[in-house]
């Protein structure tokens, strides 16, 4: 019974993280302009990581393994927005004065 | 002119140096200094004199370049022809090899003292090789700095200056406190784990290349999130030279020792210690440390020659 629990939470888990993978890559080739572009690829890197390693970790063997699983997802949570923040700036800082639709 | 040819050929100065004087003309200005510095040498060169030297030694020394240019080509091809001689045919079994694996694998441990029985290999048995790598990684710095070091005789400080234009013109990153908190809480934990693969080399996977590969990856991570600043209060130029310098010569030294004093097989009076423990191994765990260093140094050498042509703060870098 507790296997089949741990079966479909790790197939919700791991849709739901295609899900946004797709929508992040979806995103980056369909969107015009860079912001946008930058907003769907933190998606994939954010939500869809963690849904895939929540997915990862519910059917590990052990406790250890379960917690190993999360370091490259705080690794990634690290750098993936702070990257995202500077390709922002710096399109902030070389994009035309029409294009900033903010204003 | 005749005079000054004179002069230069008795070695009393060099041409194509700074004339001497130039040398109090404070308030020329650099491109007319350049100029006549130039013609200065060029007019020794083009006289008649000069030409008639030159050419004699240019030929004197295209054949004895050619005798030892054929005497270098012939040893060595007689060295590889013998060698090649010696060789097992392919797909033979070659039992001296398999003899040398076979010693490696089984008495590894108990001769070395090293679990790892790569690090028994690459730092005890065949240690000799290891230092002629490190010494390739050293000889690449050495190269680059020569290249790439802005010093007095090197540099467009004058001129136009690249690297002011480049850094007033650009968002200085080291400034951002987002940046600086992820460059820092990585950077942190990516120098603790090369310090874990650098002293874990004798025990498992690690050693010296890859930690201080690990080890330089953090350096730079660091450099390059809170700024060069923060990295030259430790990383000073003169510590980068002491700690390159004093890993390699320890690693001559102490190799140098446990070669002399009795290789494989013979008592060298260093403790082999419990295999598994963190202080055992021998000699392996300094050696570790040392090319760890060397590597780590290469690496972070690299990356400041490159990004800003020095390392710690020069004077160059205003």
């Amino acid at each position: 019974m507790s296997e089949w629990i741990c079966f479909w939470a790790t197939a919700a888990a791991l849709v739901a993280g295609l899900l946004f993978l797709t929508a992040g890559v979806l995103g980056n080739c369909r969107f015009g302009c860079a912001m946008n572009r930058l907003h769907a690829a933190g998606l994939g890197d954010t939500m869809g990581l963690m849904f895939t390693t929540v997915a990862l970790a519910v059917s590990a063997p052990s406790v250890p393994v379960c917690a190993k699983l999360f370091l490259p997802l705080i690794f990634l949570w690290i750098t993936s927005p702070v990257s995202t923040h500077f390709l922002s700036m710096v399109e902030s800082r070389n994009m035309r004065e029409s294009e900033k639709i903010w204003n | 002119m005749k005079d000054l040819l004179n002069r230069w050929l008795d070695g009393e100065f060099d041409a194509f140096e700074r004339m001497p004087e130039l040398q109090e003309g404070y308030d020329i200005s650099l491109d007319r200094k350049h100029e006549l510095e130039r013609s200065a040498a060029e007019r020794i060169e083009s006289l008649p004199q000069t030409r008639q030297i030159a050419e004699k030694e240019r030929k004197a020394f295209h054949l004895w370049y050619v005798i030892a240019a054929f005497a270098c080509c012939l040893t060595l091809a007689l060295v590889f022809l013998y060698m090649t001689a010696h060789i097992t045919a392919y797909g033979r079994e070659n039992p001296r090899a398999e003899a040398i694996a076979d010693r490696y694998i089984e008495r590894g441990t108990e001769e070395t003292g090293a679990v790892n029985a790569v690090a028994g290999m690459i730092l005890d048995y065949r240690a000799f090789d290891t230092l002629g790598e490190s010494h390739v990684l050293f000889t690449a710095l050495v190269v680059v700095m020569l290249m790439l070091k802005l010093d007095e005789t090197n540099t467009r400080k004058d001129r136009e200056d690249y690297y002011r234009v480049r850094f007033e013109k650009y968002y200085p990153t080291d400034k951002d406190p987002i940046l600086r908190l992820a460059g820092t809480l990585q950077g942190s934990f990516i120098l603790l784990f090369g310090i874990y693969i650098l002293l874990n080399g004798h025990l498992g996977p690690g050693g010296g290349f890859s930690g201080g590969a690990v080890l330089g990856t953090g350096l730079i991570i660091l450099a390059s999130s809170l700024g060069d600043a923060d990295i030259d209060h430790f990383l000073t130029e003169k510590r980068f030279r002491v700690f390159t310098a004093s890993a390699l010569i320890f690693y001559i030294l102490a190799k140098g020792y446990v070669f002399f004093s009795g290789a494989n097989g013979l008592d060298n009076h260093i403790p082999k210690g419990t295999p598994g423990a963190i202080l055992s191994a021998g000699l392996i765990l300094p050696l570790d440390i040392a090319v760890g260093v060397i590597v780590a140094c290469t690496m972070f050498g690299f990356y400041s020659l490159f990004r800003r042509g020095g390392i710690g703060g020069d004077e160059t870098d205003d």
